[in-house]
């Protein structure tokens, strides 16, 4: 039977005592267990956390994935999951008053304290790909499993995608770090697609904000299309978030016969207006966009000439079948939290944050079993055991169907296409890319 | 001792830029170049003397004109060359495009130096006056309908012009006098830093409570119907009447500047301010009035940059006119800082520089390269391009 160590309780608190009390009276499966039957003789509690922003600038997304991860451990407490092993959830904030807001430092002081406590099995978290920069290493030193709900930025995993990250330096120890969001270079193959196989467009031309995430996506975008046939006129402009006049490039865009417009960058840096101003430059060709493009500021910006632009954006998982109880157990488990916390539909990475839980649950289950649920005595078999059961795991969740890929990559690849008809933004279609990079229409 | 700024600059200037000051006044009463001060009744140049004027200019600078069209040419194979295919045509659609830009640029400038060359204040606050009058246009279009009624067709278009543009350079030139009266007129014989300071102060004011009002976003100003046709294609280029109302626009507003400095009682005060305040007292000039009357003007002008920036481009933003005034300002060193007709050549040439300068060297060095050249022209010609030229004159 695993015993705590002292340490660990003292970290554990109050809350796991009541916990442990609970644990040898109810011994087998609950009602709704599916197969906590095979661990009812497991005894001891492990301790899964989440290391979210949730103070600051980022009080308005990160305690949504945190309430999600949150519910998944209650729930699987409630329907003893884990057969007579209980789960004690531990949060953390890598919020700083320095930056108001996420902060690297923070995240890897967390993670650091996280790694060195032996009841901890596993992490959901980081929201920001700066603080994952930070935090890898020190998880992959410390066989420490981290599942990211929301970090985009391929160079976390994808060596030679991004310039300023060396990717296989972050890896010094396993690797135990994965994400159930997709990445963008996903989201640029599917660009990439629709660019050539569904607009038709033989030549385009480039636009990115100069900001990590926009010059990035620019560029996975530009190696997809052209791998794809298209062709880059003139030379991708790379502009100021300031800029306020596209004139000048988009006088290059239509002398050389631009076929598509495309933009790298979020509407705060001149999406919208690049698509207002094409107009006037006497392009009539589309325009496309990422997800940095989709929101409300794009139609005001744009005015009378946002219709027909199209844009990829996350999932609209609030409309998922799979996820319709999700959303109705959160509501009823949170409903006295302040608005708009008791609402998990008003931030889409609240489900993320919920299934990534869920998924460590299930590898932990999982390696459970394969131990004849005992709780390994050294944390860091048993850490090494769950980070095997994650490459392998197979699960169906609020998001969708999810596997790992070799990187730790979500295979759940969708992005929905949206476009704006009569000056509103309409879901279009979704598509998905497999792990050969073919992308296909899903719905 | 009311004027000790033209005795010679703080920090020891010395005589030099003691002659330097008097002759930047000197442009402002000089804004000579496009237009002769001096007619001399010669046939049909009496009775058209803007054209004769223009055939002067153009035949007295004929070289530069030949150069600057070897130069668009050379620059329209140069880009054939780089992989456009239409070289040409591309040249032509950025001149189009550097017009437009410069028209907007030179208005603005006009204000800077107008202020600079009565007061010798770097008024700061003079492209936030640009940004606020962006939003009387909009005020003023929601209150009267004006959308509408230019949407309706030509005759409604001119009617909306016509009520738009001289109420709303109204409302900006009563601000700019406001600004005077409130934040520069107690500190004019304070040491120069003060009112510099104080201009800063006003920037933020306005930008702050703009940005209260209107919010951090991009406000559109719903003037997409206002001018839609297209005017003509030359060489393939394509120009829509939206083009030539901008430029049309400053240019009749510089000309008619131009016209009132050198032919009004009040353009004669205000030249005679800006060469020597004590003397032009002396002379019975009412000062205050003239400095009101020079910030009147200088802000109904931003207005007017305003207006047609907001039917070019159909969006205002809180903070637009901090960075398009910096460039503004630019522009009015560039060509003689306190000469109005170099306010207007700055103000196109900056346009040059941003669009040529982003079509060949790369968008993302635009504004590098529009502060680049200011520092090579104040090294090399600190009086600006316009000043040499009329400091030998004087």
């Amino acid at each position: 039977m695993y015993k705590p160590k002292a340490g660990a309780l003292s970290v554990a608190g109050i809350a796991s005592l009541a916990v442990l009390s609970a644990c040898g009276t109810t011994g087998g499966g609950g009602p709704t267990s599916g197969g906590g039957g095979a661990l009812g003789s497991c005894r001891g509690t492990i301790t899964v956390a989440t290391d979210l922003p949730l103070t600051g600038g980022d009080a308005t997304d990160g305690p949504f994935p945190a309430y999600g991860a949150q519910l998944a451990v209650t729930q699987a407490n409630d329907h003893h999951t884990l057969g007579g092993c209980r789960l004690k959830y531990v949060s953390k904030d890598d919020s700083s008053v320095a930056q108001n807001g996420h902060d690297p430092a923070q995240g890897a002081a967390n993670i650091t304290a996280l790694a060195a406590d032996s009841s901890v099995i596993g992490v959901v978290g980081p929201f920001n790909s700066s603080v994952a920069l930070t935090e890898i290493p020190i998880a992959s030193q410390n066989h420490l499993p981290l599942i990211s709900p929301a970090n985009t930025n391929p160079g976390l995993t994808q060596p030679g995608t991004n310039p300023a990250i060396d990717t296989n330096a972050l890896y010094k120890g396993v690797h135990s770090y994965f994400r159930v969001i997709a990445t963008d270079t996903d989201q640029a193959e599917i660009l990439a697609y629709v660019a050539t196989k569904e607009l038709s467009a033989t030549k385009a031309f480039l636009f990115d904000d100069q900001q990590t995430y926009g010059k990035g996506l620019r560029l996975l975008f530009q190696k997809f299309y052209t791998q794809d046939g298209g062709t880059v006129v003139g030379s991708p402009a790379s502009l100021p978030s300031s800029t306020k006049t596209f004139s000048t490039q988009l006088g290059e865009a239509s002398t050389d016969g631009a076929k598509l417009v495309f933009f790298g960058g979020t509407t705060g840096n001149g999406c919208g207006l690049v698509r207002g101003q094409m107009a006037a430059a006497g392009l009539t060709v589309p325009f496309l966009g990422g997800d940095g493009c989709e929101d409300t500021k794009f139609l005001t910006d744009a005015g009378a000439n946002a219709n027909g632009a199209e844009a990829t954006s996350a999932p609209d998982v609030t409309k998922l079948a799979s996820a319709a109880t999700f959303y109705s157990d959160y509501a009823a488990a949170y409903s006295n939290l302040t608005a708009p916390y008791n609402d998990g539909k008003k931030e889409p990475y609240t489900a993320y944050g919920y299934d990534a839980m869920n998924i460590l649950i299930k590898a932990i289950k999982a390696a459970l079993i394969n131990n004849h649920a005992k709780v390994p005595a050294d944390i860091m078999t048993f850490r090494d055991d769950v980070i095997t059961q994650l490459h392998s795991v197979s699960y169906d969740g609020a998001i969708g169907h999810t596997t790992f890929d070799t990187n730790g990559d979500t295979t759940n690849t969708g992005f929905t296409l949206y476009q704006v008809q009569s000056g509103a933004w309409a879901t279009k279609e979704t598509l998905a890319v497999d792990t050969s990079g073919n992308v296909s229409v899903k719905s | 001792m009311n004027d000790e700024a033209g005795a010679g600059a703080p920090g020891g200037g010395g005589p030099a830029a003691g002659s330097l000051l008097q002759s930047t006044r000197a442009l402002l009463v000089a804004p000579a170049g496009l237009v002769p001060r001096v007619r001399r009744p010669t046939g049909a140049g009496r009775a058209i003397p803007v054209l004769r004027g223009m055939y002067r200019w153009a035949s007295g600078n004929f070289p530069a004109i030949l150069l600057l069209v070897i130069a668009l040419t050379v620059i329209g194979v140069f880009l054939q060359g780089q992989g456009h295919d239409q070289g040409l045509t591309l040249m032509g659609l950025q001149l189009r495009n550097a017009l437009v830009l410069g028209a907007i640029y030179a208005l603005v400038a006009i204000g800077y130096t107008m202020v600079y060359g009565i007061i010798e204040l770097i008024n700061f606050a003079h492209g936030d006056v640009f940004t606020a009058s962006g939003f009387y246009a909009i005020l003023i279009a929601t209150l009267f309908g004006l959308n509408g009624l230019a949407a309706g067709g030509p005759g409604g278009l001119v009617l909306a012009l016509l009520i738009l543009f001289p109420v709303v350079m109204l409302m900006s030139g009563l601000t700019g006098m406001i600004i005077e009266r409130v934040a520069y007129r107690r500190l004019r014989s304070s040491p120069r830093l003060a009112p510099l300071i104080t201009a800063i102060g006003v920037s933020f004011f306005l930008e702050g409570f703009m940005l209260t009002r209107a919010g951090p976003d991009n406000v559109p100003t719903g003037r997409s119907a206002w001018i839609t046709t297209h005017a003509f294609t030359f060489g393939g280029v394509s120009v829509s009447w939206k083009d030539i109302f901008v430029v049309a626009v400053a240019l009749g507003l510089m000309f008619a500047l131009g016209a009132f400095i050198r032919g009004t009682r009040l353009g004669k005060a205000m030249r005679s301010t800006a060469q020597d305040r004590d003397a032009a007292l002396l002379c019975g000039i009412n000062i205050n009035r003239t400095i009101s009357v020079t910030f009147f003007i200088g802000s109904a002008l931003a207005a007017a940059a305003a207006i047609v920036y907001t039917i070019n481009l159909e969006f205002i933003q809180w903070n637009l006119g901090y960075r398009l005034g910096i460039i503004a300002f630019t522009a009015a060193v560039l060509g003689g800082i306190g000469n109005i007709v170099g306010a207007g050549l700055g103000g196109f040439l900056i346009g040059a520089i941003y669009v040529f300068g982003g079509q060949l060297v790369g968008g993302e060095w635009s504004e590098a390269l529009i502060f680049a050249v200011l520092v090579i022209i104040l090294t090399f010609r600190p009086v600006g391009l316009l000043g040499v030229e009329v400091t030998t004159r004087a």
